[in-house]
C-alpha cells in the first residue's frame, strides 16, 4: 500500500514558528513532526510514500531526500498554488498519477504513531476515516455516526453536534480521485466536502484509535505535543558531562555537548548536539533543547521547547515557553507561566500554563520579563529591562 | 581529473557503471563510456555528459565492466578520444585518469609493431601494451605495462580471457577499492561506490589491485603482496540529491549553517584543553583556487589571533619557489585531498623537511596520508563544481587553528579565546539570517546580470573575499570579474571602470570602513553601479551606493564568513539569470588531479 502525506501548508496560525519553516518541519523532541508520520508508516511496512510539498518545499525535500535514511522510498509532488481556504482534496488530487491502488492519506503535521496507522489500514473496507474525541471539535471536521458508519461529516460546525472529529487520516480507494474531480467542479477543495458528497452511496467506516494523534494548531500546542513525544524519550548520553551533574529520568544528550558542573537535569529531557549547558543550570521536564544551544549559569528551564542556535544568558527563568531558532536572550530573563486568554484569529483562546512564545532570531536584552502567554515575533529587538505583556509583531524593536 | 570505475559481481554491470559515473561526473563531463564483458567485450562511448550516455547506451548484458567520464587533456573531447579503449583484437579494454608523459615514443614503438591506433589520446598506448605483455594473467601483464609508463595514472582494465576479474594500477592519480558483499569495485573516488558499500581500501602509489567478486588482492609494482584492511567511511550520499533546490550549488549554500555546526562540533569540546605548546615560528599556507582564498582569509585570522606570520602560496607556484631557508609549518588546503598541484607542493615541502598539516574534506584521501596532521572540515559531500560549503568550513578551520595556535603560544588570552569561540558558535545563525534574505540578493543579482564585466572590492580580511567573489562570478556566470583591494584601484584598474561595470564592494565596519567609502566614491563618481555589502546597523552606507546587502553585525574578524555567503548567492543568482549550467560550468571539474 502507498501513502500520500499532505505537507504543503503554510501553518499560518503557528506563526512566528512557521515564518521560515513549513509546519511539518516543526521540531518535536528535536525531530520534525513529519518524521513521526513517516516512521509510523515505515513501522507498518508502508514504504512507498508520496509527499505533497509546497511552502518551503526545499526544507522538507533536503531533509528527507529520497527516504533512504528513514527506510522508505519517498517521491515528491510540488503544489504550486493554493486553492480555497482548505485545499486538502486539491492537494491530494495532484498525486493522482502516482496512485494505482488503495492508499492511506495523512496530514504531515500531526503527531501519530504506528498504532494509529495500523488502525487506519486494517480490514477490507474501501473507505475508512480515523476519528478521535476532541475538546474543541469546532476546529475540525465533525463526524456523525450510526454504529461505525459515517452519516455526516461537517467542517468546523458552528453548532455542537458531537465531539468526534476526523483526524484527516483516511484509507481510500483510487476511485476517490474521480469523486474529488466532481466536488472541485463545484468550487470546493477540502476532503471533508469530498467525503460528504459520497457518503450516501459509499460506506465510510469510522475507526477510533488507541494510538497517538495530536494536532498542532496554535504555537502553545507545541509545548504539549513536545512533552507527549518526549514520553518515548530514551536516556542516552554523549559529549562531556562534568563532575557533580545530576541526571534523573530519561535524559538524552547529543554528541559534542558539554554539561557543566552542578547542572541538575530531570527527564524526560532531550538535549541536541554541540550545546553548552552552564554550571548549575536546572532543567525540569518535559523539555527539548535543539543543537548548538548555550545556556548560562544558574538558569532554570522548565517544560519548554528551545530550538537550535539559541543563546540564553545567566540566571534566566524560562517556563512553559517556546524559544525559536537563533533567539538570543540576555541575563536575568524571566518568563513565568500563567493561565489566561490569548487572542488569535480574532478569538480568545483559554490557555493553561503558558510562558513566552518567541520567534526566530529575536534578540532580547538584559533583565527582560515576558508575561505568560505573550507572543513575540521573529527578528525583533528588545532592549534591556523591558516588561513585555502585549504581542510584538515580526521585525519590531522595543526601545 | 576524469573519473573511472570498475565492477565485478552478480549484478548487471551496465547499471552500476552508469550510476557510479553519474556520481563521478563532477570530475569531468566532456565525454564518457563503459565497457562490459559478456563472452564478448562490448564498448559504448560518446561525447557528452552521463545523462546523454544513459539515454543512448543499449542494453549490455554482463556483470563485469569498467567506465570512464572524461575531462580532456590530450585530444579533443570527441567520441574517438573517449574511454574505454579496446586493443586491436578486441580482447582488452582499459580506462585511464592522468597523463602518460612518454606516450609519443611508446606509440611510435607500438605502431612499428603493427598496432593500430584509433585516437589522439595518450591513454591508448596502455591497452596496446597490455595486449603485448599478456600471457595468462592480467596483473602480471599490468606489472610489465607500468614499468614502461612515465607520468601520472590510475588505470582500470578488463580482458575477455579472465572472467570476473578487474585490475587497477595507481601512480599519483587517486584510486580506491570498494569492498562489497560478493561484489567489488575500483573507483577514482569514494562517492562513486558509496551507494553500494562504505568499506573502502585506499590504494597507494605504485600498487596494483585485482578484484574478483570474491576478493581483493593488492601488490606493489614489484610484485610484493600488500595486506591492507578496509576502512569504514562515515560520509553519506545526502548531498547527492538536489532536495528541492534548483541546483546542487544552491542546496549546498543553504547547507552551510549545518556544515559550520558540524565542523565546530568536533572541536568545541577540545577548546577547554588547548595548552599544547608547539613552537611555530611561521606558517605557509598552500592551496589552489577557492581553497587558496580560504587560506588567504586564514592568514588574517591566524596573524590576528596567534601573532604568527603567515604567507599564502598558490600550490602550482610554490613548487617552483626556491627554498628560502625558513622552517614554516606548511598547511595545505584541498577539498578533495587529491588536488595534484597541492599534493606536489606538499611533497616538495616534505622533501625540505618541513612539518605539514592538511585541511581536507574527504576522509582518507591522499593528502591526509601524506601530511603529519589533518584537520577535517565536515561539510559532507559537495557536488556543485563551484565550492561553497567546503570553502566556508575551510575558513572555520582557520579560526579553530588560529585559536589553537594562539592559546598554545600565549598570544591569545583565555578570555579572548572564549569570546572567539562564542562568536564562532553564533555563525550558523548569522549565516541563516543572510540565507533568509536571499530574495533581496536575487533581486540585485538580476539587475546586474547583463554586465560584461564586474569588479569586486574589499580590504584587509575582506580582500580575499573580493577575490573569491570574482572567482565565483567567473566560474559559473562566465562574466569577466576582477577582485581588487580597494586601495589598488587608483593604481591602474580604475581605467576600466565605466557606467557598465558594476562594482561589488565589501564595506563592513572595521578600521578600513572610511577608506572603503572613499574607494566607493572613486568608482561611483565614474558612474559605476555600486552594490555595497555592509553591516545591518550601518545606516550611512546606502548614501554611497546604489544597493545595500546587509550582513548581521559581527566582530570584523568573522565578517568573511558572512560576506562570502553574500558573494555566493550573488554569483549564483547572476548565473541563474543568465541560464548558465551552474553545477557543471564549462571546462571545469571539481577534483583537479592534473598539474
Amino acid at each position: 500500500m502507498k501513502a500520500v502525506i499532505l505537507a504543503a501548508g503554510e501553518g499560518t496560525r503557528l506563526r512566528p514558528f512557521t515564518n521560515s519553516e513549513p509546519k511539518g518541519m516543526l521540531p518535536i523532541s528535536n525531530r520534525p513532526i513529519l518524521e513521526y508520520v513517516i516512521k509510523a508508516l515505515a513501522q507498518n511496512k508502508i514504504r512507498d510514500i508520496v509527499i505533497v510539498v509546497g511552502y518551503h518545499k526545499e526544507r522538507i525535500m533536503s531533509y528527507f531526500e529520497d527516504g533512504k535514511d528513514f527506510d522508505v522510498k519517498i517521491s515528491y509532488i510540488v503544489q504550486k498554488r493554493r486553492v480555497g481556504k482548505i485545499g486538502t482534496a486539491y492537494a491530494l488530487s495532484m498525486a493522482k498519477n502516482k496512485i494505482k491502488d488503495d492508499f492511506i492519506l495523512l496530514p504531515g503535521d500531526n503527531l501519530i504513531d504506528a498504532q494509529t496507522v495500523s488502525d487506519a489500514i486494517k480490514g477490507n473496507q474501501k473507505h475508512k476515516v480515523v476519528i478521535v474525541q476532541s475538546d474543541i471539535p469546532s476546529k475540525y471536521g465533525v463526524v456523525e455516526l450510526s454504529s461505525n458508519v459515517v452519516r455526516n461529516i461537517i467542517e468546523k460546525p458552528e453548532e455542537e453536534i458531537s465531539n468526534l472529529i476526523s483526524t484527516g487520516i483516511y484509507k481510500l480507494p483510487v476511485s476517490i480521485f474521480d469523486d474529488i474531480e466532481k466536488v472541485m467542479k463545484d468550487g470546493r477543495y477540502d476532503m471533508t466536502s469530498v467525503l460528504q458528497s459520497i457518503l450516501a452511496k459509499k460506506k465510510i467506516i469510522a475507526v477510533t484509535t488507541k494510538g497517538t494523534w495530536q494536532d498542532i494548531v496554535y504555537p502553545w500546542d507545541i509545548i504539549n505535543v513536545n512533552s507527549m513525544a518526549l514520553n518515548n524519550n530514551e536516556s542516552h548520553t554523549s559529549g562531556r558531562i562534568e563532575r557533580n551533574v545530576t541526571l534523573k529520568g530519561s535524559v538524552s544528550i547529543g554528541k559534542g555537548t558539554i554539561i557543566r558542573s552542578g547542572a541538575y537535569i530531570v527527564g524526560p529531557t532531550k538535549i541536541g548536539e554541540g550545546c553548552e549547558i552552564g554550571p548549575n543550570v536546572t532543567i525540569y521536564p518535559s523539555t527539548s533543547i535543539g543543537n548548538n544551544v548555550r545556556i548560562g549559569p544558574n538558569s532554570v528551564i522548565e517544560h519548554s521547547v528551545i530550538m537550535s542556535d539559541v543563546r540564553i544568558g545567566a540566571t534566566c527563568h524560562i517556563s512553559n515557553s517556546v524559544i525559536g531558532d537563533g533567539v538570543e536572550i540576555g541575563p536575568q530573563f524571566c518568563s513565568t507561566s500563567r493561565s489566561g486568554n490569548i487572542e488569535m484569529d480574532n478569538e480568545l483562546h483559554k490557555v493553561e500554563h503558558i510562558g513566552a512564545l518567541i520567534g526566530e532570531r529575536t534578540m532580547i536584552g538584559d533583565q527582560v520579563s515576558v508575561i505568560g502567554g505573550t507572543i513575540i515575533g521573529s527578528n525583533c529587538d528588545i532592549s534591556s529591562q523591558k516588561i513585555i505583556s502585549k504581542e510584538i509583531p515580526d521585525n519590531s524593536s522595543v526601545i | 581529473m576524469c573519473g573511472i570505475i570498475g565492477y565485478t559481481g552478480p549484478k548487471a554491470a551496465k547499471d552500476i557503471l552508469l550510476n557510479a559515473l553519474k556520481r563521478l561526473e563532477y570530475r569531468g563531463y566532456d565525454s564518457a563510456g563503459i565497457a562490459v564483458i559478456n563472452d564478448e567485450l562490448n564498448v559504448f562511448k560518446d561525447k557528452g555528459d552521463i545523462d546523454h550516455l544513459i539515454n543512448i547506451t543499449p542494453d549490455f548484458k554482463g556483470t563485469q565492466g569498467i567506465g570512464h567520464t572524461r575531462w580532456a587533456t590530450h585530444g579533443k573531447p570527441i567520441k574517438n578520444n573517449s574511454h574505454p579503449f579496446k586493443g586491436c583484437k578486441g580482447k582488452f579494454a582499459i580506462v585511464h585518469n592522468g597523463i602518460i608523459d612518454n606516450f609519443n615514443e611508446l606509440k611510435d614503438e607500438l605502431m612499428k609493431e603493427g598496432h593500430i591506433f584509433s585516437s589522439e589520446t595518450d591513454t591508448e598506448v596502455i591497452v596496446h601494451l597490455l595486449e603485448n605483455y599478456y600471457e595468462d594473467n592480467l596483473e602480471d601483464a599490468m606489472k610489465k605495462v607500468v614499468k614502461r609508463l612515465r607520468g601520472s595514472y590510475a588505470i582500470v582494465a578488463i580482458t575477455t580471457f579472465e572472467k570476473d576479474k578487474v585490475v587497477g594500477a595507481r601512480m599519483i592519480s587517486p584510486l580506491i577499492v570498494g569492498v562489497g558483499h560478493n561484489e567489488n569495485f575500483i573507483a577514482s573516488d569514494v562517492p562513486a561506490v558509496l551507494e553500494y558499500t562504505n568499506k573502502m581500501i585506499y590504494l597507494l602509489d605504485e600498487e596494483i589491485v585485482a578484484i574478483t567478486s570474491k576478493g581483493v588482492e593488492i601488490q606493489t609494482f614489484d610484485g610484493d603482496p600488500v595486506e591492507r584492511d578496509w576502512q569504514k567511511v562515515d560520509m553519506t550520499l545526502d548531498g547527492a540529491e538536489k532536495g528541492g533546490y534548483e541546483h546542487f550549488m544552491l542546496k549546498e549554500i543553504f547547507e552551510q549553517p549545518k556544515a559550520i555546526h558540524n565542523t565546530l562540533l568536533g572541536e568545541v569540546l577540545n577548546f577547554d584543553s588547548y595548552a599544547n605548546s608547539n613552537h611555530i615560528s611561521n606558517i605557509k599556507i598552500i592551496a589552489c583556487g577557492t581553497s587558496y582564498h580560504a587560506g588567504f582569509v586564514g592568514k588574517h585570522i591566524i596573524e590576528n589571533l596567534a601573532k604568527i606570520p603567515v604567507t599564502v602560496e598558490l600550490a602550482s607556484e610554490y613548487r617552483f619557489l626556491a627554498d628560502a631557508g625558513e622552517r614554516p609549518l606548511v598547511i595545505a588546503i584541498s577539498q578533495s585531498g587529491e588536488t595534484l598541484d597541492t599534493m606536489t607542493a606538499v611533497r616538495l615541502a616534505r622533501r625540505r623537511g618541513l612539518r605539514t598539516m592538511s585541511i581536507v574534506n574527504i576522509v582518507g584521501s591522499t593528502l591526509t596520508r601524506e601530511t603529519d596532521e589533518t584537520f577535517y572540515t565536515r561539510a559532507d559531500l559537495e557536488i556543485g563544481v563551484a565550492a561553497t560549503k567546503t570553502y566556508i568550513t575551510q575558513i572555520i578551520a582557520m579560526y579553530i587553528l588560529g585559536i589553537r595556535f594562539g592559546r598554545a603560544n600565549g598570544s591569545l588570552s583565555p578570555d579572548r579565546a572564549r569570546r572567539m569561540i562564542n562568536r564562532l558558535r553564533d555563525l550558523p545563525k548569522q549565516v541563516k539570517t543572510i540565507l533568509n534574505n536571499a530574495d533581496n540578493i536575487k533581486r540585485i543579482a538580476e539587475k546586474i546580470a547583463d554586465s560584461q564585466s564586474m569588479f569586486f572590492l574589499g580590504r584587509n580580511i575582506n580582500y580575499p573575499v573580493a577575490l573569491e567573489g570574482a572567482l565565483k562570478m567567473k566560474e559559473i556566470s562566465y562574466i569577466h570579474a576582477e577582485g581588487y583591494p580597494g586601495g589598488e584601484l587608483k593604481h591602474g584598474p580604475l581605467a576600466l571602470i565605466t557606467e557598465k561595470t558594476p562594482v561589488i564592494a565589501v564595506a563592513v565596519k572595521d578600521y578600513t570602513y572610511e577608506k572603503m567609502l572613499g574607494n566607493i566614491g572613486e568608482v561611483a563618481a565614474r558612474g559605476s553601479p555600486v552594490v555595497g555589502i555592509g553591516n545591518q546597523s550601518d545606516k550611512e552606507l546606502k548614501r554611497y551606493v546604489d544597493e545595500v546587502i546587509p550582513i548581521p553585525d559581527v566582530h570584523y574578524l568573522f565578517t568573511p564568513v558572512l560576506t562570502s555567503v553574500v558573494m555566493q548567492l550573488l554569483s549564483y543568482y547572476v548565473a541563474d539569470a543568465r541560464n548558465c549550467e551552474i553545477d557543471k560550468p564549462r571546462h571545469l571539474a571539481k577534483s583537479v588531479t592534473v598539474e
